[in-house]
């Protein structure tokens, strides 16, 4: 989960928990709000309605005869008035006028006429409709509020959080981009917050360490290939030439060829090497449209003997005219070394079939099992002394160079290597 | 014939030397720039073999004042130097080949004798030895008239036996030389052993006067 998203749902979720508890403790005071007005208005009615029977001659009697819409009053005996204790009801009663039963709050009291001496039962009552419509509307209304707070806070949280995280998220993506094979400093993104100001000139420092290093070395081994060129070439002349004085002392002879021969493997991994450090220096700049038929095709006629020696049967398929981009002669480097590769590792017998599309180049060979690692160096399964087991970790980096992909995979007995353009 | 070589590291002049001093070459030594310069404009070789990095000066301004001077000796470029754009360079300001070092004796006689046929006057690039006539224009080595029929490899092995004739080859060399030095030598060897063993038996059976004989467990050297 992305921080950004981590911390707005957080914050969103939290607060809209509290306002929740605060919207329902809000409503629940505004109800108590409201019955409590309604009670109050029964009671002043009754204090009124009391007062007014007091004054007024035949004025309760007017009333249990004429029955008004919000009371009701029934004379009762002294006993029976003892016995009601004044309180509210909640209830239903029959509203003719509506056809319905209606809720209504009822104060329900009794008392005793000072004109007439008689006791009375008295029930006040106020229909509870409007305040429960209020009620109503106020949910709404404070769930809508609850809901525009929520989404307001989801807003700004996103904006705010959003913004401040911006230079991470830049500084985030530049490192993504980073590589080291160009060596080149990523840009660091503007930002006045301190800790990615902190976090800006640590990456920074880090980068230019990583880069230096990186670049020391690769000058390194550059130079000291470079450099060991010459002493192998003196080695291998003097060697040269003393293999023709001893050619009379087969030993020394022997002896001779045999130093030789290391020395001649020691210069074919230093060219191997020198090779690889500079396709990943790019020092290959000179590119150019290759016809990829065309060169499989000059490659197979350098191979022709090679194959015809080892009993393999080469079949090529040529689709379409593939055109690539790339330096002339990484191209034959690359597609050399892979179908060099098929044929030398190969069964005896065996056969090797390329296959060229207009966006892929596919050689596969049969063998026996599935080789691992193919593409690191030095890997050489087949324990060939003679082998620099350097040849597939150089086609590697070609495809690198060029944004190739180069995939491997071993299925019905053949090694099939593709090259993706 | 005569030869100029251009090299700063003495050990690899001497070696040289007297290697091709060995094959009847007069040598003549340069060993900083500004001697290379008075040498190369003032007389004439039949080939230069050229070191880049001199003390001094580069061996691209000796080819470039070369040029100039309309001087035109056969340039073999010698480098430690294995980039494209230095051989592109080379060959462009007026060099015949380029190798890079470290490389085989033999290899750069047979670049210099190659040089130096490419620029014989007559056009024709034979070479007779007894009864064996080698054709480096048709690419074909003729026994006593009749045609041996070589495959490349095959005629690529006998023309770089025949330019190295009586001379031990060390199968490094001549493997590198049919292949070129892009090449692993995994599982080369033998193969250059089965070409080798076919061209021995296509020229007995022709009854050549030349024999490739093999050096147990060096390389092989063409006899007559």
């Amino acid at each position: 989960m992305r921080l950004v998203n981590h911390l707005i749902v957080r914050i969103t979720l939290i607060f809209s928990v509290i306002m929740l508890l605060w919207t329902v403790v809000y409503l629940l005071l505004q109800m108590r709000e409201i019955h409590v007005g309604n009670d109050e208005g029964l009671i002043n009615l009754k204090q009124e309605f009391i007062a007014r029977s007091n004054r007024i001659d035949g004025f309760v009697e007017t009333m249990e005869k004429q029955s008004p819409l919000n009371l009701a009053v029934r004379e009762i005996t002294q006993q029976e008035a003892e016995g009601i204790l004044e309180h509210f009801v909640t209830t239903t009663i029959w509203f003719a006028t509506e056809e319905e039963r209606e809720e209504v709050r009822m104060l329900v009291s009794a008392f005793r006429c000072e004109r007439n001496e008689k006791f009375y039962r008295l029930e006040f009552f106020t229909s509870t409709v409007e305040t429960d419509d209020l009620t109503k509307n106020m949910l709404y209304l404070v769930c809508g509020l609850w809901l525009m707070l929520t989404l307001s806070i989801l807003a700004v949280s996103r904006t705010v959080i959003t913004r401040a995280n911006k230079a991470f998220y830049e500084l985030l993506g530049e490192l993504d981009k980073f590589h080291l094979d160009n060596s080149k400093m990523i840009a660091l993104p503007q930002t006045r917050i301190r800790e990615y100001v902190q976090l800006n000139q640590s990456v920074k420092e880090l980068l230019e360490r990583v880069i230096r290093s990186f670049t020391d070395q690769k000058i390194f081994l550059e130079n000291s290939s470079h450099e060991m060129q010459t002493p192998v070439a003196v080695a291998i002349a003097k060697l040269e030439l003393l293999l023709e004085k001893q050619q009379d002392q087969p030993e020394n002879a022997a002896e001779i060829a045999s130093i030789l021969a290391i020395l001649n493997r020691l210069k074919r991994l230093n060219t191997r090497l020198l090779l690889l450090s500079k396709i990943k220096n790019n020092q290959f700049p000179d590119v150019r449209e290759i016809d990829l038929g065309k060169l499989v095709d000059e490659i197979l006629v350098d191979f022709r003997e090679l194959a015809e020696y080892k009993k393999i049967a080469v079949t090529c398929e040529i689709d379409e005219a593939s055109v690539c981009r790339m330096n002339e002669d990484l191209a034959y480097i690359l597609l050399s070394n892979l179908i060099k590769n098929a044929i030398t590792h190969n069964e005896e017998e065996g056969s090797v079939a390329i296959h060229v599309t207009r966006d892929h180049f596919s050689v596969a060979n049969t063998g026996t099992e599935a080789a691992t690692q193919v593409f690191d160096r030095y890997r050489n399964d087949s324990h060939n002394r003679e082998s620099s087991g350097l040849g597939l970790s150089i086609a590697k980096s070609i495809c690198d160079l060029y944004g190739f992909s180069i995939g491997y995979s071993f299925e019905g007995g053949m090694h099939r290597f593709v090259i993706s353009f | 014939m005569k030869i100029l070589i251009i090299e700063d590291e003495l050990a690899l002049m001497q070696a040289m030397e007297e290697f091709l001093v060995g094959e009847r070459y007069v040598v003549e030594k340069a060993t900083n720039f500004l001697t290379a310069m008075d040498k190369a404009l003032m007389y004439d070789y039949d080939c230069i073999l050229l070191d880049i990095n001199l003390p001094g000066g580069s061996g691209f301004r000796v080819l470039e004042e070369m040029k100039k001077e309309g001087k035109s000796g056969n340039i073999i470029i010698i480098s430690a130097r294995n980039s494209l754009e230095d051989k592109i360079l080379g060959l462009d300001s007026g060099a015949d080949d380029y190798l890079t070092k470290p490389f085989h004796l033999s290899e750069l006689h047979a670049r210099i004798k190659a040089v130096w046929r490419r620029k014989q006057m007559d056009g024709k690039q034979n070479l007779q030895m007894g009864n064996v006539l080698v054709d480096f224009v048709e690419r074909t080595v003729c026994v006593d008239g009749e045609s041996l029929n070589l495959n490349r490899k095959e005629f690529d092995l006998f023309s770089f036996f025949a330019t190295n004739i009586n001379r031990l080859l060390s199968k490094e060399a001549v493997a590198e030389h049919v292949w070129g030095d892009h090449m692993d030598m995994a599982d080369n060897f033998d193969f250059v052993y089965s070409q080798v063993k076919n061209l021995r038996k296509k020229l007995k059976d022709h009854h050549a006067d030349t024999v490739v004989e093999n050096v147990y467990g060096i390389g092989y050297k063409l006899t007559i």
